[in-house]
């Protein structure tokens, strides 16, 4: 195995405690171990409600999901400087990976299936309306060429769905499943160096092709022209095989 | 028998059945519903027999046919039977049997849905098979676990003695939707059953405020120590207060959510309980001695099964048993003397191997296991098979909720780690990021090999199965190594 001497990554886990809905923790440490194999430092920094947000030494911030208990309670501390440090560190570059309820907070509002409207921090050009009936599944998506084209496997969980402005665009397109609201074909959001998906829980474990494209960018803030040297990832393609073939897709 | 074939049978029973009643009864209303009655249940029978005869479990279809031809069959089954229910995500099972084995104990006649089948379909099929044909139940009491969600069509038909709630956990996100939507499920059951007693766990804040609206009687119950030694650090399902949304203190955490809770800002907080559990006098692979006080007089009780979580089932069966009129000693015996449910710790011998099945559906459950598994000494062999059914779960991502890097810690103690299941291979891909490198796991996906497996080793084998990977392994174990029916 390359080690990497000296070099680190410092990643902020966002309301770790209110936004941890089902296994999205697996992104965290799937993130984690991908750099300590490679011998590359990593700090991770929980920020819950309540604590400020020094985004400046961040070079990358996770957010998972949430029940919609727990995103209520969020919003009181979503109003203040928080927003503000999240707008101004995604305008910045930084990158940004957010699941599910993470995703819908970093848009623009969310308008229940009942008419109440809730603001939301506005650092991407999307808008969530919840709907009757829930987009529960297996699911299947391709990113776009220029996020690597992977084919990547999840499972989906979400009453709410997603509509993109034009400032923002998907990260990729809907094999299987419903995506960001089972109209358009599209999944997730790229803005800058943000990713969002509905794929929620462990999204990066099976696709690590995907984790690594984002540990890269986040590292090359840091080090410009940095490279991840590879890793063996033979359980990871194994399961994200057996799912992608059970869905009925052959991946390529 | 198929689900497939059963529905087919039913809806042709159904027909005809109809096509008779509305021929020949039609001006007989009561001597109508009676008959309907009668006829699901004994068709209902017909078809347990059938399942039986078959050679298969059968728990489910004959009560789907008894639904199908009258819908409120359970009212009937269950008038005149003193009914205990209990529900919650995780102990119903091992506080069944605690409270099956008090009931016992004190002389009273019941029965039980033993086999876990505990939705109304399932439900249905052990009260017609406990009923005589003239639809008189055979025993006075009746155990009942209950699924969560199918709680509240259960308690329109049973007017119980009383209602358990052992505690609420994330669970099965698929199926139940959020805690939030298990406990308003819940609340609506606690409406439909205002003559019931509530036992509810005081140490769980999701549980208790499953109460904040009801006039029923209630007893409580809970732990007033940690149970482990040590800094409890799995995930809290629960960190917010119910009423007004800010963060729970804790005295104590036994754990996940449970423990001393108080909200840091208005009054809701912990009550001291009814029924607790004073002091851990000590754990081992046997059980555990607790100092246990039942509405204020101290009793030594030793909990006839390991872990800590059984702790909880131990309080929790306590206070059903007191609502049944259970004097306090025979609960202390029943806690002795109970044996583990299906796939609680149940143990088994597979070609002289010693092998104990200990189901695993949910974050919390399994990392209750996981802290069982870690606490012990001496080598032993860990299976654990992961499904994705239905009854499973189809979402598996809770694997990475639970710790399974405690495990990575207790290297010395394993003298394997293999897994199994539909998704075995996103339980190894769980397990290498615990701690596991790829040539310390193994994947087995035939069963039979898997069992041969088993069978050949010289240590002890944990086998931690997902619900349907249980059934499938159950099935082939019995046919294997002569084991008994489970719906015996």
């Amino acid at each position: 195995m390359n080690t990497v001497n000296d070099v680190y990554l410092n990643i902020c886990h966002l309301y770790p405690d209110t936004l941890n809905l089902y296994g999205d923790r697996g992104n965290v440490i799937c993130m984690e171990k991908r750099l300590a194999w490679r011998g590359i430092g990593v700090n991770i920094k929980q920020v819950p409600i309540g604590c400020e947000l020094e985004w400046k030494d961040t070079d990358l911030f996770f957010i998972g999901g949430g029940q919609d208990f727990e995103q209520e309670v969020l919003l009181p501390d979503l109003e203040g400087k928080k927003a503000d440090a999240i707008r101004e560190a995604v305008e910045d570059g930084r990158v940004f990976l957010a699941i599910c309820g993470g995703y819908q907070i970093l848009g623009k509002y969310y308008t229940t299936h009942d008419g109440v409207t809730c603001s939301y921090i506005g650092a991407i050009d999307a808008c969530t309306v919840g709907g009757a009936k829930r987009m529960i599944g297996n699911f299947m998506f391709r990113c776009a060429p220029e996020d690597g084209g992977f084919l990547v496997t999840g499972f989906e969980n979400h009453s709410g769905r997603t509509y993109l402005g034009p400032g923002a665009r998907p990260l990729g397109t809907v094999v299987r499943g419903f995506g960001n609201n089972g109209e358009d074909g599209g999944e997730g959001a790229r803005y800058k160096n943000v990713f969002c998906s509905y794929s929620h829980g462990p999204l990066l474990p099976k696709n690590p092709g995907l984790c690594d494209r984002i540990l890269e960018l986040a590292l090359r803030r840091r080090y410009p022209g940095f490279v991840l040297p590879e890793l063996e990832s033979g359980f990871e393609h194994r399961a994200a095989s057996y799912m992608s073939n059970r869905l009925g897709a052959s991946p390529c | 028998m198929s689900s497939g074939a059963g529905d087919l049978i039913a809806a042709a029973a159904a027909y005809f059945f109809r096509r008779i009643v509305n021929g020949a009864f039609v001006c007989y209303n009561a001597d109508m519903k009676r008959l309907r009655f009668l006829t699901a249940l004994w068709l209902g029978k017909i078809a347990v027999l059938a399942c039986r005869v078959l050679g298969r479990g059968g728990t489910d279809m004959p009560g789907r046919l008894a639904l199908k031809i009258c819908p409120d069959v359970l009212k009937y089954l269950s008038s005149g039977v003193n009914t205990v229910l209990i529900t919650g995500t995780n102990g119903k099972t091992t506080t069944s049997r605690i409270v099956e084995r008090g009931l016992a104990a004190a002389g009273l006649d019941c029965f039980a849905n033993r086999s876990g089948a505990n939705l109304l379909s399932g439900i249905v099929t052990c009260f017609a098979s406990n009923a005589k044909l003239s639809g008189k139940s055979r025993h006075d009491w009746a155990v009942i676990e209950c699924d969560e969600a199918a709680l509240k069509f259960v308690t329109l038909y049973i007017k119980p003695v009383s209602l358990t709630v052992t505690n609420i956990f994330r669970d099965q996100l698929d199926r139940y939707g959020e805690v939030t939507h298990t406990l308003s499920s819940i609340r609506t059951s606690v409406a439909n059953i205002p003559g019931a007693v509530l036992c509810l766990n005081a140490d769980c804040s999701l549980t208790w405020s499953a109460a904040d609206d009801a006039k029923n009687a209630v007893i409580s119950f809970g732990v007033d120590v940690p149970i482990y030694r040590g800094e409890v650090s799995d995930l809290s399902d629960a960190p917010y207060c119910s009423r007004c949304k800010s963060r729970y203190n804790y005295d104590y955490r036994t754990f996940g959510h449970l423990g001393g809770w108080r909200c840091s800002s208005c009054e809701n907080k912990r009550h001291q309980p009814d029924i607790r559990v004073t002091r851990i006098l000590s754990s081992g692979e046997s059980g555990t001695a607790v100092v246990m006080s039942i509405f204020d007089s101290e009793y030594t009780a030793r909990i006839n099964l390991a872990g800590g979580y059984n702790v909880y089932n131990a309080c929790a069966a306590a206070a059903c048993l007191h609502s049944a009129g259970v004097g306090d000693g025979t609960v202390i015996e029943a806690l002795g003397s109970f044996e583990g449910g299906f796939g609680r710790m149940e143990e088994f011998s597979l070609g002289g191997v010693s092998a104990r099945m200990i189901l695993v559906k949910n974050p919390a459950g399994c990392n209750q296991v996981i802290n069982y598994l870690c606490s012990g000494s001496g080598p032993a062999l860990f299976v654990i098979c992961l499904n994705d059914r239905a009854a499973d779960g189809t979402d598996i991502s809770w694997i990475w909720d639970v710790e399974f890097e405690n495990l990575a810690a207790r290297k010395d103690r394993l003298t394997g780690l293999w897994v199994s299941g539909v998704r075995a291979d996103d339980m190894a891909l769980r397990l290498k990021y615990a701690g596991f490198d790829e040539g310390e796991l193994r994947v087995i996906r035939d069963y039979n090999e898997l069992l041969d497996e088993i069978a050949a080793q010289s240590s002890p084998v944990y086998i931690m199965p997902t619900y349907t990977a249980m059934m499938d392994l159950r099935g082939i174990m019995t046919k294997r190594f002569k084991l008994k029916k489970f719906w015996m």
